[in-house]
């Protein structure tokens, strides 16, 4: 197995092995009560103890579920407003948080106590674990503008109004449907939507999860959906929560939402939650309080990164300007070098260099040629042919060894790769293979690499034939009469010549054979100096796109990924290190040693959906929209395909890497936490995950 | 019918697996039959009973059968036979051979192996059903040349002994309904030394008499003394020693049984012919990676067991031989007799069993109905375990969660999707190194905090163990292993070395009472480390899979204890494996022995008795269709074979299924008995909620479909552990005089709740085509539309939809709160299904009990039986338990518990004008007034029956009540 997961710190593992141990032992050695009343009795005894490693859900990420879940969809009165209420707001408002700090309101927590702590662990006390307890702070706001009152039993404030008749009720989001008031709670589900029974599990079959028949359909004829979230849990000294409807009066005290245990007031098997908020809720505030704490400098430090990367934007775009004055000059400097080299090669077209080369018949030339080239062609031809016969028995001796291969692998050892191999050399082996070697072809092949001679061209018949009829030769005739004139005048009538040649050529009547014979210093010098204002030029756009398209690349909101870029952070699972580095790649190193292994090269930053738990440290996702950094094209895997990871950030205070999942042969998922996406409050907001949310 | 098409890509590899050619003893068995076959009625077959040998007394008769061995000499070899007849009405024949018996035989390569033919099978197979009857006796009125014993219920049955030559016939209601050696196929190898005959003598003809016999009747020596195959010899120290014989049912074209294959239910002919097999069916538990569908091949378990069924007459046999097994399958159509006007021809099903080593034994039942003979089996050979209550909800497994995280993740992820779900399960890749009894301390750091968080909502953990130890230093598992000699040794008698998933290993001996101690040992808290009380264990490869061994097994001269060879135990060896974990898991520490948990075992090989210590699975299936499709036939196939627990890999274990495939085949998988879903290592990961919309959905619904049924499917168990009862049932066996049905393998019912599901098994169905039996009315589980039968209905089956009909004149209890785990369903009340059926009466049962102990075996459980009467329009509640010590206290815990709702499906049109319902309780005062209940009325409409409802009658479930329909 190459993937691990990450462990909690060594702390928690510690604290959960000691928990651990202690629920063994007293699962083992408990003598079972021959009087118990229940067999449930019997898995209850035992001290009961904190699984701290335990993650919790939020109880946003709860509600979520029982929308999507329970397809519960707000109608027109029991709208969003009426969940959260003018005073829920009010009271937000007051409490001195921003808008964006309401908005992302997971508040995680574990209470970290000992069942022991706590005082009423009298005899009969069988609770089987104590938990942590997350909740959502506009929750309890409701719950503090909300009021005692005295409705039925799991009903929330906001849904109060609808159990006030004394004599009927009407089911909530099927008004025709009335039963007596004595029908409510009575543990038997009349409502299609399930609105009489919000304090028992009776309704709580009334899902699209569950299968249904005429029974549960037989006055709507619709989907079937709760018009209640779940029972509702006051969680006194701690923050109000729905409870699934599943689990009431199932036997388990399920403190992570229900600190108060009051969903299980059946005490169905004689099971007994105690209730336990002061103790959860002191606990929630003080690790709460840390936690906002360690956001407030969360963000401090995303502030810091903002800065550094607009810093680092800033640079970029200064080098952008200068580059951009750096250009304009080189453009001037190459358009001025141009016109040097153009003015320096005409002066120097009127001269004529004799050729040092000896010139030799144009058929000499082209049989020169001819012969050098079918010589290279026989060469060539030849070290094909080698490479072919060594590529041939190469395959050969492959073919051989995959079907032996095929024949001895032994299928038990139910190794997928090498079933693919084994499938992909049967439909290799059933393929047309070409034509087989043909002797004749290979015949020819000798024939053609025979020497010339053997094949009846003898090169020397047509080496060394001068052809007289030349341009060269005609520009001599023309020059001729020079020799006669005086030094002084013969200087300027070549200098006319020479430019009269110019003129010539420039107008395409004279051929010109000065450049393919040689340059003049003058020349080479002008043509350099283009040429390294030209490079100059070059390097310089090509930085300026560079920089352009640097700045055009997405760093993600507020550029922030271009403060981190390059850098890495590391973390131990299992027998890897795993490193993932931002803006670049991630890496899975053996700690025994030996090479590392690319999970994949960054291609693009995304936005994805994820609904985790948090664990009570808050090192979590949570629920909804977060920021994912996709890596690509990794080693190539035995058995799959190219490594890749999609790297899943977090808001945590110190840049570090939680959990490493493969979620596919070869496909990792890395969630680690940064300060980056630490958005005003914590973590990035989720956008349209949770309606609720928005409010 | 299921296609028999499949994939060309993924498919076995025949050349690893012996064919019948390549089997010494079977190609001979077959040439024998050939042999005899081809001189038809001037064959002689050369066993004859001894007329003079011939004793009976308490039921059991007795005789010596001479085989001839040379006709020139007269020379004949002693084989003893017994007759037992029991008091169930079963019969049994044991042929055995003296000469083996006494142990005057020599043995080559100076091997250590037994001389006697193996007869420790029913020391392993049989736990019960073994009294002798009393009043078998012998008739007098058998003609010359043949004895007749009388026995069976109210003296119905006869066996008619035939002395030479030897065969028998069993009749029932003076019918002739099974045939031993009709077609003189009978043959027992006995033992000879080996002649070694240079090779020049036998060209001068020296030798010619007995080459000819030998030639004559087909004997091929060739493969007398050693056989190899897959690069491994077989040294044979006994040479020569199958038994064989046929067995002939007159009059029927159907036979069932001899899991596990992947063909159809009603089996198939084996010796060619077109649809037809070309090989026989073989028993020979094996690893057989990709197995392939519509196959005689082995696979990894062996059920000797076979029904024969024609209209309202089924009959059996139980071949008791652990060794390698054929099965040959003629069916013989005889055209009707000119002469006797007005009869028409019929079908002989005739079968020829051969075994490689072993005696012949075999039990014979006279049914004569399927469940008779199904009981008679299984009293025999054990009734299914009555598992766990956790055992039979939802399964979730993986080759791998690879650390206990991805395991707590999982956990929390199904909690989260409010999917339910008991049991998570752990591949070989937890332990450090492949070796069992550890953990890898990387992956899985906390295994107890793991645990113990399942255990918050009553899950369970299940974790692999196999029978391969680890070769390697410092391993204590093995150093004792080997310390104690408690391995399977090779030929030479020291410890055998093979190779399985850990590499070099060991592998434990089971038949040895002390590895056996040895092995429970390993299970207790405090040496197998971190484990807890909701650590259930699954063996897997115990048939044994050996990577490098012949046929991917042990080589057959390894030795056992007692020195017996592995070729004589081989079938047996997977089930002594899980027989010594279920003896480990019943205690794991001193407190548990005073109050011992159901245990819970896992198989994948397994034998006749297997299935009183746990459940199967029909092992590395394919996420395919038509592996969809072949489970429900081999399910089936498994629940008349008296192994119901069973189930098959949801998903498919190989390969990864469309979410559409994936959606069906939890579909089904909600009617396996065992439900589990599981992945090979190199799939995606499939858990439910990663499915998505709508499939997430729909599978959350078939599961808590299942868990709203599991009282029916308890109560369904509750029967197959104490009578046999298949769990789920193919039509065959629940309409037994249906002609038409008997091949009906695509379709099942649930135990005897008259629900009838129909899982879809084809891409992009809209619908499927149900088989209705009876003239009874069905109606659909879902909205209640009414099917009348007999004939086949096209039933709506979109993508949400299960196709299940209620058969009419059933009552079905339902659990319809959705929990996490079934744990904590423990005190919800129940609805009860009441399906009026055409007589207007319908009745159901409810078992129920602590769902963990053994208590229930000192009465702490609910047993009551639901009677609706059409003529009083009474629904009562009668008690079918018989009270024990632990009764009383029991009930206490349920008092709270209540019938919360009652449903009636084709209610009559006169509660129309009813409001209410009388509902009286026992234990109630006679003068209190009787308690009223709301009822609502529901008309028919669009071919959807009419219903009504008992609003909450509030009536405990374990006592007794009536509601009267008709006040």
């Amino acid at each position: 197995m190459n993937i691990a997961s990450c462990p909690a710190s060594t702390k928690e593992i510690l604290l959960a092995r000691g928990s651990s141990a202690e629920w063994l032992r007293q699962r083992t050695l408990a003598t079972p009560d021959a009087n118990r009343t229940s067999p449930a009795d019997q898995k209850h005894v035992g001290v009961p103890s904190l699984d701290i490693t335990r993650h919790y859900a939020s109880f946003a990420s709860q509600t979520k579920a029982y929308d999507e879940l329970y397809g519960w969809v707000p109608s027109g009165r029991v709208s969003h407003d009426a969940v959260l209420g003018t005073d829920g707001r009010i009271l937000l408002r007051s409490s001195g948080l921003s808008l964006k700090r309401k908005l992302c309101m997971w508040k995680r927590l574990a209470a970290t106590t000992w069942l022991d702590d706590f005082p009423s662990s009298n005899a009969t006390f069988k609770m089987k674990r104590v938990v942590s307890l997350l909740c959502f702070n506009y929750a309890a706001s409701v719950y503090a503008a909300g009021g005692e009152g005295s409705r039925p039993r799991g009903v929330g404030p906001e849904f109060a109004k609808f159990y006030k008749d004394a004599v009927t009720f009407s089911c909530i989001t099927n008004l025709s449907v009335n039963i007596p008031v004595g029908r409510v709670n009575d543990d038997y589900c009349d409502c299609p939507d399930g609105s009489d029974e919000p304090g028992t599990s009776a309704c709580a079959h009334l899902s699209p999860l569950s299968p249904h028949t005429p029974v549960d359909q037989s006055h709507t004829g619709h989907n079937i959906s709760l018009a209640l979230p779940g029972f509702y849990c006051k969680n006194k000294g701690h923050t109000p929560t729905y409870v699934p409807f599943t689990s009431v009066n199932d036997g388990i005290c399920d403190y992570e939402l229900c600190c108060d245990g009051s969903e299980e007031w059946d005490h169905v098997g004689g099971v007994k939650c105690e209730d336990i908020c002061q103790q959860i809720g002191k606990e929630f505030r003080k690790l709460d309080e840390a936690r906002q704490k360690s956001l407030g400098d969360a963000g401090r430090k995303r502030k810091e990164l903002v800065a550094e990367a607009g810093r680092l934007r800033k640079e970029v775009e200064d080098r952008l300007m200068t580059l951009g004055t750096e250009i304009e000059g080189s453009e001037l400097k190459v358009k001025q070098l141009e016109g040097e080299l153009a003015e320096v090669e005409r002066r120097e077209k009127g001269k004529v260099v004799r050729s040092a080369v000896q010139k030799v018949g144009k058929m000499g030339a082209l049989v020169g040629l001819a012969k050098q080239r079918t010589q290279e062609l026989r060469e060539t031809l030849e070290r094909v042919r080698q490479e072919r016969d060594s590529s041939r028995s190469r395959l050969e001796e492959l073919e051989s060894v995959l079907s032996t291969f095929k024949e001895e692998y032994n299928p038990n050892f139910n190794d997928e790769g090498v079933k693919r191999a084994v499938r992909a050399w049967e439909d290799y082996a059933a393929r047309d293979k070409g034509p087989e070697p043909d002797a004749a072809h290979d015949r020819d092949l000798n024939a053609i690499t025979q020497s010339d001679k053997e094949n009846g061209i003898d090169w020397d018949e047509y080496e060394g034939e001068e052809d007289s009829d030349t341009d060269v030769c005609k520009s001599y005739s023309l020059y001729a009469f020079e020799n006669y004139l005086p030094a002084s005048l013969r200087g300027w009538v070549d200098q006319k010549l020479r430019d009269l040649r110019v003129t010539l050529i420039d107008s395409g009547i004279l051929a010109d054979t000065g450049s393919s014979s040689g340059e003049s210093k003058a020349v080479a010098d002008a043509q350099q100096r283009l040429n390294s204002a030209r490079n100059d030029l070059d390097n310089s756009r090509k930085s300026l796109t560079e920089h352009k398209e640097g700045l055009d690349k997405d760093f993600g909101p507020d550029d922030i990924f271009r403060a981190l870029k390059g850098q890495c952070i590391s973390t131990d699972s299992g027998e890897y290190t795993y490193e993932f580095c931002f803006m670049d790649k991630t890496t899975q190193k053996p700690k025994k040693g030996g090479g590392h292994t690319n999970m994949g090269n960054f291609v693009r930053i995304e936005r994805i959906m994820v609904d985790e738990d948090l664990p009570p440290n808050g090192k979590g996702l949570g629920t909804g929209e977060r920021i994912a950094m996709k890596h690509e094209n990794g080693q190539h895997c035995w058995n799959g395909p190219n490594r890749a990871t999609t790297v899943i950030l977090g808001c945590a205070e110190e840049g570090e890497i939680w959990k490493i999942m493969e979620e596919e042969k070869c496909v990792y998922r890395m969630e680690v936490g940064t300060p980056a996406v630490c958005e005003a409050l914590g973590q990035a907001v989720p956008k349209k995950a949770d309606g609720r949310d928005e409010l | 019918m299921r296609g028999n098409t499949i994939c060309r890509s993924l498919s076995v590899k025949h050349e690893n697996f012996k064919t019948c050619a390549q089997s010494g003893f079977c190609k001979r068995n077959r040439d024998y039959a050939d042999h005899a076959s081809s001189l038809s009625s001037s064959w002689d077959s050369p066993y004859k009973l001894d007329s003079s040998s011939i004793k009976f007394s308490n039921g059991v008769l007795s005789g010596t059968l001479l085989k001839t061995i040379d006709t020139t000499t007269a020379e004949t070899v002693r084989l003893p036979l017994i007759i037992t007849f029991l008091e169930s009405g079963t019969a049994r024949i044991t042929i055995d051979e003296e000469r083996r018996q006494t142990g005057e035989i020599e043995l080559r390569h100076d091997s250590k192996a037994r001389k006697e033919r193996y007869n420790e099978a029913e020391k392993w197979a049989i736990v019960g059903g073994m009294q002798l009857s009393s009043g078998a006796a012998v008739s007098r009125d058998a003609e010359a040349g043949s004895t007749k014993v009388v026995y069976g219920p109210g003296s119905t049955f006869e066996a008619v002994i035939f002395h030479a030559p030897f065969g028998v016939e069993f009749e029932r209601g003076g019918e002739t309904q099974i045939k031993f050696n009709e077609k003189g196929y009978m043959n027992v190898e006995h033992w000879r030394p080996k002649i070694e005959k240079p090779i020049e003598e036998k060209k001068e003809g020296e030798d010619a008499t007995s080459e000819e016999v030998a030639k004559e009747i087909g004997e091929d020596e060739s493969t007398w003394w050693e056989e190899s195959f897959g690069g491994n010899t077989d040294s044979k120290p006994r040479g020569p020693e199958s038994v064989g014989i046929d067995v002939t049912f007159p009059g029927y074209e159907h036979v069932y049984g001899i899991a596990e294959h992947t063909g159809p239910l009603s089996l198939k002919q084996t010796r060619g012919g077109e649809g037809n097999f070309n090989e026989p069916y073989r028993l020979y538990n094996s690893d057989v990676f990709e197995y392939e569908l519509d196959s005689p091949m082995t696979l990894y378990g062996s059920i000797p067991f076979m029904q024969a069924h024609k209209k309202d007459s089924t009959v059996g046999i139980f071949w008791l031989n652990a060794a390698e097994t054929w099965i040959d399958i003629v069916k013989a159509k005889v055209s009707a007799n000119p002469l006797s006007l007005g009869i028409g021809g019929h079908t002989d099903t005739q079968t020829h069993w051969f075994s490689e080593s072993g005696l012949i034994d075999v039990f014979v039942f006279l049914g004569p109905t399927p469940k008779d003979v199904v009981r008679s089996y299984s009293e025999l050979t054990g009734y299914t375990q009555l598992p766990q209550q956790f055992a039979i909800g939802y399964h979730q497994c993986r080759w791998n969660y690879v650390t206990d995280e991805d395991v707590r993740d999982v956990d929390r992820k199904f909690d989260k999707h409010l999917i339910p779900y008991d049991v998570i399960w752990l591949d070989i890749e937890y332990t450090e190194g492949k070796k069992y009894f550890t953990w890898d301390p990387l992956t899985f750091p906390d295994p107890l905090g793991m645990q113990k968080q399942l255990d918050a909502h009553d899950r369970k953990l299940v974790a692999i163990i196999d029978p391969h130890i680890k070769n390697e230093g410092g391993y204590s598992v093995v150093d004792e292993l080997k310390s104690k000699d408690l391995a399977v040794h090779n030929k030479d008698d020291t410890i055998y070395e093979g190779w399985c998933w850990p590499g070099s290993s060991y592998w434990i001996d089971c038949f040895s009472p002390s590895a056996r101690k040895w092995w429970a040992g390993l299970f207790q808290y405090a040496k197998f480390p971190s484990s807890a009380p909701n650590l259930f264990i699954w063996n897997d490869m115990n048939e044994p899979s050996v990577f490098n061994g012949p046929e991917t097994t042990m080589p057959k001269d390894n030795l056992h204890h007692g020195h017996w060879e592995h070729r004589d135990v081989h079938n047996i060896n997977g089930m002594t494996l899980i027989n010594a974990t279920y003896e480990a898991l019943l205690s794991r520490n001193k407190a548990e022995e005073k109050s011992l948990r159901r245990p819970f075992v896992l198989t994948r090989s397994f034998y006749s008795g297997s299935q009183r210590l746990g459940a199967m699975w029909t092992g590395d299936n394919q996420a395919s269709w038509d592996h969809l499709a072949a489970s429900v036939g081999m399910i089936l196939s498994m629940g008349i074979s008296g192994f119901p627990f069973a189930g098959a890999d949801v998903g498919g274990f190989f390969g990864n299924p469309s979410k559409e495939l994936l959606t069906r085949w939890y579909q089904a998988g909600a009617f396996y008995p065992f439900f589990r879903g599981h992945a090979h290592i190199d799939t995606r990961r499939r858990e439910p909620y990663l499915a998505g919309a709508p499939y997430t959905e729909i599978i959350t619904q078939a599961l808590r479909l299942r868990y709203s049924l599991l009282p029916a499917w308890y109560t369904a168990f509750y029967q197959a552990s104490t009578s046999g009862t298949p769990i789920v049932q193919p039509n065959y066996y629940v309409h037994p005089g249906d002609e038409k049905g008997l091949a009906v393998d695509d379709q099942l019912y649930l135990g005897n709740t008259g629900l009838l599901a129909k899982p879809v098994t084809s891409e992009g169905a809209e619908s499927v085509d149900i088989y209705l039996a009876d003239a009874e009315t069905y109606y659909d589980y879902f909205d209640f539309t009414t099917y009348q039968g007999p004939g086949t209905k096209t039933i709506p089956a979109p993508l949400e939809k299960i196709p299940i009909l209620m058969q009419g004149g059933h009552i079905v209890p339902r659990r319809e709160r959705p929990r996490r785990s079934s744990g904590l369903m423990k005190f919800d009340p129940f609805t009860l299904v009441v399906v009026l059926g055409n007589s207007g009466d319908a009745e159901g049962e409810l078992y129920l009990d602590d769902g963990e102990s053994f208590e229930y075996e000192a009465g702490a459980y609910i047993h009551r039986k639901f009677a609706y009467s059409g003529p009083t329009s009474t629904l009562s509640s009668e008690d079918l338990s018989i009270e024990g010590k632990k009764t009383k206290q029991y009930l206490q815990t349920m008092m709270d518990v209540r019938v919360e709702k009652i449903i009636i499906i084709g209610a009559p049109e006169s509660w129309k004008i009813k409001s209410e319902v009388g509902v009286s309780e026992e234990g109630t005062n006679k003068s209190t007034p009787v308690k009223k209940a709301a009822l609502s009325w529901h008309a028919a409409s669009g071919g959807k029956a009419a219903w009504a409802v008992v609003r909450n009658p509030a009536v405990a479930i374990g006592k007794g009540w009536k509601v009267d329909f008709a006040s």
